[in-house]
């Protein structure tokens, strides 16, 4: 994994400090371009983070505060691909252990020095083992490393800057799976409790917290012992502003220099007005309909197994839906239609065919699996029984291209003979069906998935055990060449594994694929280079404030 | 008087353990916060994990005793989404934040609204009187969250920040929410206060006022307009209380931190704490302000006796 990636990340990152150095050898000037160190550099987002403390929950809002502060082992660039953080490399030692050299002379916030305590302590939080002994209590994690990766069975130090995972069997992914986990301060922890890391966040990122109005801002100060660069401006806030409309006129009106989550239709209209500048990356958030093809047994079926175990059908309904029809009508080219399970953006992703619009095709698929005696309705019917999708939509939640994608995409499958039948519901009741396992047999929804990590597996997992949005299981030999592409250490052998398990999942189609979403920003003149990352989170690291 | 306010302290205590006791139930029964709290990949046992951390496993009456037990001291329990203390976290939205708002727009709504609605009343089918009919429809119709962004659009964007487009902490910060929270009430309150106004004007003991000699001015603001005033004062009362249970369209429009955001928020994130303890400081802003507007009652009309 390290050997070709790794030589490309050092020289990625050797050109990062280049780039710092140049920069910051005339403080005053980037690129030729005179610049304010002491500016404050004030970003409208449209919400608040509920958490600091990595280990609740790194969820795309909350991930974009908590990565200033705190920094994990494995770093990420524009692109996606990883770099060394507070590792400086990592591999793996024979099949069931992976080594993590620590970066040195590395200090949180407050002082404390990182080293491999530090890695074990958090470990032991990650995998809730010990937290007795540390004495510090236990929380609601969005996810649980003992359940997820039930194989890692210890860990240990090798030295103070090194520290090795064991797992019981080949663990390929743990580099993206332990590694993205942002790193909180062992001794601070222990002393002040979890609450603090929540309360007074102490990290080692470029930018230290420093205050917090809950639902107003966050303000951040530059990180003066930064172990890379510091940063180019002395100040950073996070002013929330959930109307989109409110954030742009604070923009166009100077009291914000960055947008975060500009919707598609006003990109267009800000890309021509002058001193503004759009710039858009695709994203890990993944919308789909689920539909529920589990057996009987796995869920509250009244008797009766999904109606949409067929893949066939699956298929059927993924060739009638007109996706860049959807990318280019509802989210002006602001999106990405992909036919592959895993996001572009991921690592292991490999492009597949796209589903082609193909209504013809799809009717074909429907009546070679049986639906085909249309009724006066037109609605396709198999053995008295009528193909009808009773869709749970989920508005107000995931955007106002979500919510027009919905509804567009009923009446797409209506011109193939399903009758959907929408039920717009709150997100939070779609989460209770789920949980309980109340979807109707010939029930679905609208979601979207995001992810983490970097590594393609968090996708590819989603069949595996069943969960909230696993309702079409992997049948044996997908599930076996999934289990093949966790135990293959060899990356080339295992990149090959998850280019052929994706390429399979699309033909076996589990979920009808809508779209990728793309994220837009809007930046006054005054910034410059900033660049959107794939990941969650925003990078400020590099970026400058022209002196106005 | 005394016996009277115990009265209404009492019923007030039990308006306020009915309010908090439905809610507590009500929001039980909308479903579980823990599979907010993890990945959308969680199976159940994580979820139940979640649910045992959170307490959430426990018995329905089990838990509702410990509610009732805590309540009184304030302990609401930690916010699920935040976990900090519910009561602090709203406490931190409702001072300053929904105060401010919410006092401003009420002194701007009650302080126009009189001497309109009397310059309307006195100027009937007028010029002035057709200008403040047509200006309180026009407000009434305007929808908050449109009018506040004409508001930004306006002072923020055209006049290059003359006011700023969102915000808090500064005067320059409140006029615009304070504005537009007040534009609804401001044109009800005139329209109440005219037709008020028409009623007494046409009473006998305005006709003996003038004919006394007092002047006209007094006979509007010292006889008239009292004996206009009870509807207006009830209204404004009720007004406050909803100003003050915070005023979400604004304070989303103009990023406001107030209470109703972080209310609203908590609803479709089944926050049970933060709910509660948000109905909790409501259900105590309407006992309060229906004890106050009751003794202004008295104050405003001696013939309304307390006893």
């Amino acid at each position: 994994m390290r050997s070709a990636r790794g030589v490309m990340s050092w020289w990625w990152m050797a050109a990062l400090i280049v780039g710092f150095a140049a920069a910051t050898a005339d403080a005053q000037t980037v690129d030729g371009v005179a610049v304010d160190a002491e500016a404050e550099l004030v970003v409208a987002v449209p919400d608040d983070t509920n958490n600091m403390d990595p280990r609740i929950g790194m969820g795309s809002t909350r991930s974009a505060y908590i990565r200033q502060v705190f920094e994990s082992l494995v770093d990420v660039d524009a692109q996606g691909k990883p770099l060394p953080g507070l590792a400086l490399s990592w591999k793996p030692v024979g099949d069931l252990t992976w080594e993590f050299t620590l970066r040195r002379g590395v200090t949180f916030h407050n002082g404390e020095a990182f080293n491999a305590d530090t890695v074990l302590f958090n470990l032991d939080r990650m995998f809730r083992k010990n937290l007795d002994r540390w004495g510090i209590k236990d929380v609601t994690a969005a996810t649980s490393f003992e359940k997820v990766y039930p194989t890692v069975s210890r860990w240990e130090k090798s030295g103070d800057y090194t520290v090795r995972i064991h797992t019981s069997e080949p663990l390929p992914n743990l580099w993206d799976a332990i590694g993205r986990e942002p790193l909180v301060p062992r001794e601070y922890t222990v002393k002040n409790g979890i609450e603090a890391l929540n309360e007074r966040p102490v990290g080692t990122g470029p930018w230290k917290m420093v205050v917090w109005k809950r639902n107003d801002s966050m303000r951040f100060e530059r990180n003066e012992s930064y172990w890379g660069s510091p940063p180019l401006f002395k100040r950073l806030r996070f002013q929330v502003i959930p109307e989109a409309g409110g954030r742009l006129a604070a923009l166009r009106a100077g009291q914000v220099a960055l947008v975060d989550a500009v919707p598609p239709l006003d990109a267009g209209v800000l890309g021509r007005e002058a001193g503004i500048k759009v710039v858009s990356s695709p994203q890990k958030l993944y919308c789909r309909i689920y539909l529920n093809a589990r057996p009987k047994d796995k869920f509250d079926s009244g008797g009766k197994d999904g109606l949409f175990g067929d893949s066939r059908v699956r298929l059927a309904l993924n060739l009638a839906v007109n996706k860049e029809g959807i990318v280019q009508k509802i989210f002006h080219g602001y999106a990405q239609a992909n036919a592959s399970p895993v996001a572009s953006v991921a690592y292991g992703y490999a492009a597949q065919e796209p589903y082609a619009y193909d209504v013809k095709r799809a009717r074909a698929l429907l009546a070679e699996a049986g639906w085909k005696d249309a009724g006066p309705d037109g609605v396709l019917r198999k053995d008295g029984e009528t193909l009808t999708l009773q869709l749970l939509f989920p508005a107000k939640h995931y955007g106002q291209g979500f919510d027009e994608t919905t509804p567009a995409v009923a009446e797409m499958l209506k011109a193939v003979g399903v009758q959907v039948v929408i039920k717009t519901i709150d997100y939070g009741s779609l989460l209770q069906t789920v949980t309980k396992g109340t979807l109707p047999y010939n029930g679905g929804f609208s979601a979207c998935r995001t992810s983490n990590n970097l590594d393609a597996d968090d996708y590819l997992r989603d069949w595996t055990a069943i969960t909230l949005i696993n309702w079409v299981p992997y049948p044996p030999e997908l599930a076996e060449l999934y289990r093949a592409t966790r135990r293959e250490v060899d990356p080339q052998k295992r990149l090959k594994l998850l280019a052929d398990l994706q390429r399979r999942v699309r033909d076996w189609a589990p979920v009808v694929s809508l779209y990728q979403e793309v994220k837009i920003y809007a930046a006054s003149a005054r910034v410059l280079h900033f660049v959107p990352l794939t990941d969650l989170h925003m990078d400020f690291r590099g970026v400058a404030l022209r002196k106005p | 008087m005394s016996r009277f306010l115990v009265r209404r302290l009492i019923h007030g205590v039990v308006v306020v353990w009915g309010v908090v006791t439905v809610v507590f139930f009500l929001v039980r029964l909308t479903g579980d916060p823990a599979a907010f709290l993890v990945d959308q990949s969680a199976t159940r046992e994580e979820i139940e994990h979640t649910r045992r951390l959170l307490g959430l496993d426990r018995p329905l009456a089990e838990q509702y005793v410990a509610f009732l037990l805590a309540a009184p001291r304030g302990d609401f329990g930690n916010s699920i989404r935040d976990k900090r203390p519910a009561m602090r976290l709203v406490l931190e939205h409702f001072w300053p934040a929904t105060v401010e708002l919410a006092v401003a727009a009420a002194l701007l709504s009650t302080v126009l609204a009189v001497p309109l609605g009397v310059l309307s009343a006195t100027h009937k089918d007028g010029v002035a009187d057709h200008l403040s009919r047509l200006g309180s429809l026009l407000l009434q119709s305007m929808p908050g969250f449109w009018l506040g962004l004409l508001l930004i659009l306006l002072f923020a964007v055209e006049l290059r920040g003359l006011l700023p487009a969102y915000g808090f902490g500064t005067w320059r910060h409140l006029v615009l929410p304070a504005v537009a929270l007040a534009a609804a009430p401001l044109a009800q309150n005139a329209r109440l206060v005219r037709a008020g106004m028409l009623e007494a004007l046409q009473q006998d003991f305005v006709r003996t006022a003038r004919a006394k000699g007092v002047p006209e001015r007094a006979v509007l603001y010292r006889h008239a307009f009292k004996n206009a005033a009870i509807p207006f004062i009830t209204v404004t009362g009720l007004s406050l209380g909803f100003m003050l249970s915070g005023a979400i369209i604004i304070e989303t429009v103009f990023a406001w931190p107030g209470l109703g955001r972080l209310i609203v928020q908590a609803v479709p994130g089944r926050d049970f704490p933060v709910i509660q303890a948000g109905v909790f400081v409501f259900a105590l802003i309407f006992v309060a302000l229906n004890l106050l507007v009751d003794l202004l009652y008295a104050v405003v009309d001696p013939r309304v006796r307390l006893s």
